[in-house]
């Protein structure tokens, strides 16, 4: 900086210099103001769907049909809440109940209401089996392929990149057929070993990146003092890979949290459903109210947007690692 | 005993650590690619059990002759297209803004995390109910801003829902993209922006001649990965439409899906996932062969 303002002003005539620093000023004020701008815009359209999001959810039936619409609810109402949270009780609604009121309005609470918390345990238990796993095999595999040189090393690399490519929809029908086959329909555990497709090239992926950053001589050392492989693994890297642990741990958990498709494919009843399956049918119910549905994709953000938000820089740093190869 | 022999202790520890990383990836990815281009091979419809006959290419040459395939890969590539382009270009804004130093930028970067952190099928609720023709906050804002005098028909508009879907799906990916390319920001030598200074270069020539240029890898990731994500996108698509209006959001993932299981024809829609498998190895070769080029 210093240097290269000394050039320029140097190639100047003493009497603009003044100018100079002027215009370097309001070149620093301009330059504030665009990122002002840009930030409150970043702001602003991200924040906006979610707080329009979270303000519907806490509306009452007049309110949210008015048109044009209430952006902050008048009366603030936790009908939807109490009625997911509460599923057996007034709040319920079934088909008699239903009956007596107008279905168009719109004024209804699914007698499903109640699957929500029962399918977000559903989602809970699936990813965190899912994470369980993805440690189990990710580990070891990616310290082998990091700090150990054997035969066939870069072609189980390549092997776990190309495995990270396939898309979902491809697996979708002949898992179908083999799941079926197995009697695992509607059964979480037919989650569980899918969500393994798309979480372990990933893991490993990660692990690869960190675990090769880490210095060669950590493992010479352990094993001079007589550790096994094993024990190097254990002893020495994983407590110095605490930060990409974290980090593989909420993608593999976010992933399976989120995943749809294959839910979709595989789970048909409440017993299996996890909660992007619940989600999904309110929104394909007409009669359902506008606020419930929203008051429903509000519980659904919550944990992942709390995740994100406390782990932030393990979250940035792992995405960046998996980035760097692929 | 052979295995003492033919390997190291090395070598066995290796692949004793990589085995069962490999077992579960040959039976959960290995496997059902395999099985899903064996499957393409017969027609499978659960209607009739009992009669799977082997068609050779029967499947495949049914779909190029099929018109709905066809419009599939059109309304695949237009989404794409529109999608990708936009994530690239708002994720290059954002990251230029964050590459920057100023108080309030870690705000911004949490914040931004949001969208990549709900699930696809929150962010496809939000933007049904945000389009709702009837009390949508769309039409709300349009009309309390007078650019509209009475509500709209947004998703139901055939000219309209892709763009409106690429939207929901851009403010989900634009975070990933931006976080790609600040690595890629970051890395360029801050020497390269001395000499460019040095020379005289005022602010735009430095950024189209020393920041673009720097962030070619950045770009080819960001662009690869992203439509390899959006070609074979499909839960927004199931919520928000059901791949209507007529066929205006019928998508290939949208196709494989009703030819699998509303039409149960089971080899046909391995056919054309196979082949949407093949689209995305063919694109993922790319990324590695340019950044196996770049490192």
């Amino acid at each position: 900086m210093q240097t290269d303002r000394h050039l320029q002003s140097a190639g100047r005539a003493p009497g603009r210099s003044i100018n100079y620093r002027r215009r370097a000023e309001i070149f620093r004020w301009l330059h504030r103001a665009v990122i002002l701008a840009g930030s409150l815009a970043v702001m602003l359209v991200v924040l906006s769907p979610v707080a329009w999001l979270v303000s519907s959810s806490f509306q009452n039936e007049a309110e949210i049909v008015s048109v044009p619409p209430h952006w902050i609810p008048d009366q603030p109402t936790l009908k939807n809440f109490k009625a997911i949270f509460a599923a057996t009780g007034d709040e319920t609604v079934t088909y008699e109940t239903r009956n007596k009121q107008d279905p168009a309005s719109g004024d209804y609470i699914p007698s499903t209401a109640g699957n929500l918390l029962p399918a977000m345990a559903n989602s809970f238990i699936v990813a965190t089996l899912v994470v369980i796993l993805n440690l189990l095999v990710g580990i070891p595999a990616a310290y082998a392929m990091a700090k150990i040189r054997f035969y066939g090393r870069n072609g189980s690399i390549y092997f776990i990149l190309t495995t990270r490519v396939i898309p979902d929809i491809a697996l979708v029908v002949p898992f179908f057929l083999v799941i079926k086959n197995l009697g695992l329909l509607d059964h979480i555990l037919s989650l569980v070993i899918t969500y393994l497709a798309i979480t372990v090239p990933f893991t490993v992926f990660i692990l690869i990146q960190y675990f090769e950053g880490l210095p060669d001589e950590l493992d010479k050392a352990a094993r001079v003092d007589g550790c096994s492989r094993f024990q190097s693994l254990t002893r020495v890297f994983l407590p110095l890979a605490m930060p990409s642990l974290v980090a593989v741990i909420l993608f593999a958990f976010l992933t399976s949290w989120n995943e749809f498709l294959l839910a979709l494919m595989f789970t048909q009843t409440a017993a299996s459903q996890t909660l992007p399956i619940v989600l999904a049918s309110f929104t394909s119910d007409f009669t359902i109210s506008f606020s419930f549905i929203n008051a429903a994709g509000l519980l659904a953000i919550v944990p992942p947007v709390i995740v994100a938000i406390v782990f932030e820089r393990y979250i940035v740093s792992g995405l960046t690692a998996g980035a760097v190869k692929g | 005993m052979r295995l003492r022999r033919h390997f190291n202790y090395e070598e066995r520890t290796a692949l004793l650590f990589i085995a069962p990383v490999m077992t579960v990836l040959g039976v959960v990815a290995v496997f059902p690619i395999a099985y899903s281009f064996y499957l393409s091979f017969f027609r499978i419809k659960l209607t009739r059990p009992n009669r799977t006959p082997f068609v050779w290419f029967d499947n495949y040459l049914h779909l190029f002759k099929d018109e709905m395939f066809w419009t599939a890969v059109l309304r695949t590539t237009t989404f794409t297209v529109i999608s990708v382009a936009a994530i690239t270009l708002l994720a290059l804004f954002v990251a230029l803004l964050l590459n920057q130093d100023f108080r309030g930028r870690r705000l911004v970067s949490t914040v931004l995390l949001i969208p990549w952190a709900i699930p696809y099928v929150a962010d496809a609720l939000m933007w049904k109910w945000i389009y709702d023709s009837g009390y949508g906050a769309l039409n709300g804002l349009l009309y309390q801003l007078d650019f509209i005098d009475k509500y709209m028909i947004w998703l139901g508009d055939q000219d309209k829902t892709l763009a409106l879907i690429a939207n929901a799906f851009v403010w989900k990916e634009v975070p990933l993209a931006t976080i790609l390319l600040l690595v890629s920001l970051k890395s360029i030598p801050s020497d390269l922006y001395q000499a460019a200074r040095v020379d005289g270069a005022p602010l735009l020539q430095r950024f189209f001649h020393v920041t673009l240029p720097s962030m070619r890898t950045g770009f080819m990731l960001v662009i690869i990965y992203e439509t390899m994500i959006a070609i074979r996108h499909f839960d927004l698509f199931f919520i928000l439409t059901e791949g209507g209006p007529g066929t205006a959001s019928h998508v290939l993932s949208w196709e494989i899906y009703v030819e699998t299981f509303r039409n149960l024809s089971f080899g046909s829609g391995a056919a054309m996932s196979y082949l949407l498998a093949l689209i995305t190895f063919a694109l993922a070769y790319f990324i590695i062969r340019t950044l196996g080029r770049s490192v």
